[in-house]
Order: C-alpha cells, then structure tokens, then sequence
C-alpha cells in the first residue's frame, strides 16, 4: 500500500485538557489518503475540520494515535517537524492576515527562503505560483496590504504554493469571497494539482463547490470521521447528511424528491451532465441499460 | 501554551465569592492584602493561612487552578528568599559559610516570611480575578474612583479602557496564536537560532498582530459611535450593583482576621 501519502490511526485530540472547559475536537480519527487524490473535506461548523488538519503538518500533536506521512510517524524525529511542513503545506482560514513583507515577491518568499533554497529557485517559485493564483508580475512589487480582499486571499495561498508541498491543503479557501472569486480559486486549485500531480486537501462549507472538484469527500461529524469515500459513494447517503445539518447539492435533492415521488431514478447525481442524462432517460420511459 | 497563563482570568462557577458585589470584592482584596503585611509572627501568618484556605474553598475554584497560576512564579519566590537569607542577618544562631556569607536565625525566617507572602498575595489577588467577571471588575473600580471625579481626573473613560483592554486580550491570544501557526506553517522558526535571529523571527508575527489591532481599533470605535456612546455623562447601567448580606458577612470575616492578626502580634511579640 505505498500508494497512501496520509493516514491516521486512532487520532484524538483534547483543546484545554484538564481543565473544565475540555472539549473533544476529534475522536479515533483514521482515515488513509491515497497520492495524487483531491480530497474536499466538509462538515458543520464546530465539526474539527480545522483541528483535523493542523494534525496533518504538526501543527497540533495528537492527545492520543498518530499521523504517518509516507508510512513515518511524523513526529518520529520531533527536530524534523519543520521538514513535514514543507512537505506538507497548509493554508489556513483567511490566510489574507498572516501577510506582513512589504511588497508581494517578498511574503511569497518567505516560505521557500525557510527552506533554505537558492535565490533563484526561489525566484523561479515565485513567479509560478503567482502564476498559479492567476495574478501577474506587476503584483509583485506592490505592497500586499493595497490589495483587495480576494487579492491578498490569492497572495497567501501562492505563499503556501511556493513551498511546493506534496500535500497542500487549503481551509476554506473560498470563504466570504463572491462567486467568480469562489470560481477562480477552484480553477486554481485544480489547475495547480494538474500540473504538480501532488496531493489536494479543501476544506469548504459549500458541497456543490465540493462535488464539482473532489475525487474523494472527507465528511466530519461532531468530531467523528463519517464518511471518507468517493463523491458517488458519499452522497449516496444523501439522507443521513442531511441529518447532519450538511446541504447536498441542489440537483442531488431534486432527484431524491423525484424518487421519493415514486419515479425510478438514481439518487447519486450531482453534475447537470449526469442529472441531464438521467431526466432523458426517465422521460423517454425506457429503462436505463437500453442508453 | 500562552491560553495556560491563568492570572487574571475568570473561572465560570457560581459560589458564595462569584456571587458577591464586586466592589466589596476589591476592597476585600486590600483587606487581604493588608492583613497578609500586618503579620509579625508564625502564629500570626498561620491565622492568615487559615483564612486564604477558607476564602479558597468559599470561592469553589479547585485548587488545581490556583496552583497552576503559581508555578510561573515559583522561581520568583526562590530566589526573594534565597536573598532574604543572606541579606538580613540577627537572632540567636548564625551558621558561617565561605566569602564572608552566614545563615542566621533572622535571616531564615524573614526568607520564609517573604516566600509565604508572595504565595498568599497572589492566591488574594487570583481569588478576586477567578470570581469576578472583568466588565464587573472595571464597573467596580469606576464606582470605586468616582470621588477623584472632583479633581477632574476622566475615571469613566480610564475605566472604559481598561475593559477594552481586558476584552481585547483573549482575542489578541487568541489572533497570535492563530498567525504564528499560519507562519510555522511556511517553515517560521522560532525556536533555534541565535538572539538577532529569534528577535527577528518575531515580525512575521507582529506586523499582522499590528495591522489586526488598528483595524480592530478602528471598527469598534465605528460600532461605538454608531451606538452613540459619547462618554459617561449621563450613562445608565444594565446591571445595578447592590449590596447584600453577604457583603456584609465578608466584611465580618475580614475584620475579625485583622483583628486576630493584631492580638497575635501585640501577645507573642514580633519575629520580623
Ligand atoms: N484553539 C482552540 N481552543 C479551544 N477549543 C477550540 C480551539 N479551536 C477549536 N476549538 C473547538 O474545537 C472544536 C472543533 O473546532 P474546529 O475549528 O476544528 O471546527 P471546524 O470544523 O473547523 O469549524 P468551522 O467550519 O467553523 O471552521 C470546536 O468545538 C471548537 O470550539
Ligand atoms: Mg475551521
């Protein structure tokens, strides 16, 4: 199984342990995270999204149960952690705050400069991820406090781009941004993971920006691991999300009415192709093998 | 690691103490304070032993707490005493050590003394933090200050910056915790180097925690404003503070403690 990049065992963790307002932010987490996947991972809020992937690059270690990069606890050498968060690159919610360099070039450096690469690596780093994030060189000598709000979002993100982690994982990329901004950083986001072949981890509250790109869904539940399955096989528990306070996507519902309305269709659709496909086939009445 | 600092910050509970006037608490606090000072004898700080143990029970924080906001202070202490020791000299017995250095009687019990009252003042002081909300400790020290009002001194806007502060700490916290991990993330490191490269390490850490702070600054005073505040003339409060019983019962215990104290000095005479 050298196929797995990412896995957990038993993965606990306790906020404020001891003390009377303890709480439990993930319970017996395991889960095991093929190469190359592009995982969305979604849940309410409060669900230990965060918590969760702050364990991914050590950020936070375990109460209890490991993480294993590659098959190695990471925190098998604790004096190489620094070296798992190279490989391992997380962008967090709002990442537009931790900017603080004078001009752009300079805070999408910072990464690759902690890792010690020569001047004109890191040149060469930064121009592509600017690239990646779709902004152009005449950013690069602005100051990242005169940009907009989507702007600096992109900035920081390239700033995690530049470390060219293995495994990048964004939370919330898209939050509090409008809809051709949510857009762009998806389109990002794929077209990053296209060119690098490295693995993907998004965290999102929305399940149709989730269904449109993921290869896996990672679903949390009150600190508990659902489902970690394929996004056909996660929505074919369209119900139980839903008890979960978790909106599936629009179409998926409509067809879960129609079924419930006692018309034969399948209830795993969630792109307008399939969904198209699927109404064709129920309208012309015939059953679905004859297509 | 900073959310374990627990000097100065509130523990929910609902005891005899949470419940009492925040004023009374504050000037209970002074009693204390005075109380702990005003003791010349073992037998005297033993009384006041007794009455930090009761006011830790009364006030229903467990003592885990307390002693987790002791710790940092631990090194503070040793070393008051171990200066106490060498620097008072006097009493019956002296022990002669090398350079000139001796160990006397007085010396080893003003040592304990200080050490003793340290302890005691910050478990006072933790007491009064542990039970009281900060907003109610602010309103109480505007109550408290109000005479200087006379002498022009702007007590209810210095009382208003103390309970934005006080709000605002957890967040700031909170916000550093936040940024340094975004900036461990890309490979910050704060923990090795030499001295220029630690203190260099840190402003990755404060621009933002800077930036943040204005335009947090900035909003609230919009949202006061938007509000209508206009400062404390002519301000009514929500929560009326009044005083009860057991304002009164408080007030009873610290009296009797002082007075105990002041009967046990004048009979067993002074150690210090
Ligand atoms: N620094 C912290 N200290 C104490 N408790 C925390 C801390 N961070 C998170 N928690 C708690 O842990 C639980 C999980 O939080 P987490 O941030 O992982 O949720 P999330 O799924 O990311 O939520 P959201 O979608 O709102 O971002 C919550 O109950 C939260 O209150
Ligand atoms: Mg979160």
């Amino acid at each position: 199984m050298s196929n797995i990049i990412l896995s957990t065992k038993n993965l606990n963790y306790l906020y404020s342990k001891g003390t009377s307002s303890q709480i439990h932010a993930i319970r017996d987490i395991n889960v095991q995270i093929e190469k190359g996947e592009l995982v969305g991972i979604i849940g309410h809020t409060g669900s230990g999204k965060s918590t969760l992937i702050q364990h991914f690059n050590g950020l936070l270690k375990g109460t209890s149960g490991v993480v294993e990069l590659e098959g190695k606890d990471i925190w098998a050498d604790k004096s190489k952690i620094r070296n798992v968060r190279f490989r391992v690159g997380v962008c967090f919610q709002y990442p537009e705050y931790q900017l603080f360099e004078e001009t752009v070039y300079k805070d999408i450096a910072f990464g690759p400069k902690n890792m010690k690469l020569s001047d004109e690596e890191i040149d060469r780093r930064v121009r592509e991820s600017l690239r990646f994030v779709g902004l152009d060189e005449s950013y690069m000598e602005k100051s990242p406090f005169d940009l907009s709000g989507g702007e600096k979002r992109r900035v920081a993100i390239a700033g995690v781009m530049a470390m060219k982690p293995e495994v990048l994982i964004l939370d919330e990329p898209s939050a509090g941004l409008d809809p051709k901004g949510r857009e762009t950083i998806l389109q990002m986001i794929m077209a990053y993971r296209k060119t690098t072949g490295s693995t993907v981890l998004v965290v999102s509250h929305s399940m149709e920006d989730i269904s449109k790109i993921s290869s896996k869904v990672l679903v949390m539940n009150e600190s508990h691991l659902a489902y970690y399955d394929t996004v056909d096989g996660v929505f074919s528990h369209a119900e139980s999300l839903k008890n979960m306070g978790l909106n599936i996507p629009q179409l998926t519902e409509l067809f879960l009415k129609l079924k419930e309305k006692g018309y034969d269709v399948s209830t795993d659709i969630y792109t307008m192709e399939k969904a198209k496909d699927e109404l064709l086939v129920l309208l012309k009445g015939g059953d679905k093998n004859a297509q | 690691m900073l959310s374990d600092i627990t000097i100065g910050q509130y523990y929910k509970g609902d005891s005899l103490v949470h419940k009492m006037d925040a004023r009374a608490k504050i000037i209970f606090t002074v009693l204390f304070v005075v109380m702990i000072f005003l003791c010349k004898n073992f037998l005297s700080l033993a009384l006041v032993g007794l009455f930090v143990l009761l006011s830790m029970i009364l006030c229903g924080v467990p003592f885990k707490v307390f002693f987790k906001s002791l710790k940092p202070i631990v090194p503070v202490v040793i070393f008051t005493a171990i200066l106490n020791i060498f620097y008072v000299s006097g009493g019956s017995w002296e022990i002669p050590l090398f350079l000139g250095l001796k160990i006397t009687e007085k010396g080893v019990s003003t040592a304990i003394f200080m050490a003793v009252r340290i302890v005691f003042l910050i478990i006072a002081s933790s007491i009064l933090t542990y039970t009281t909300v900060p907003t109610m400790l602010t309103d109480a020290i505007e109550k408290l200050l109000s005479p200087l009002k006379i002498f022009k001194i702007p007590v209810h806007t210095l009382a208003m910056m103390m309970t934005l502060a006080l709000r605002f700490i957890p967040t700031l916290i909170e916000e550093i915790e936040k940024i340094t991990n975004a900036q461990k993330a890309r490979g910050a490191d704060f923990e090795s180097g030499k001295f220029m490269d630690r203190v260099k390490a840190v402003v990755p850490i404060l621009i933002p925690l800077f930036v943040s702070s204005f335009r947090r600054a900035y909003e609230l005073s919009f949202a006061m404003s938007c509000r209508c505040y206009t400062g404390g003339e002519g301000r009514t409060r929500m929560k009326q503070m009044k005083l009860h019983l057991r304002d009164g019962a408080g007030l009873l215990f610290f009296a009797l403690g002082i007075t105990g104290v002041v009967l046990i000095n004048n009979y067993f005479g002074a150690v210090i």
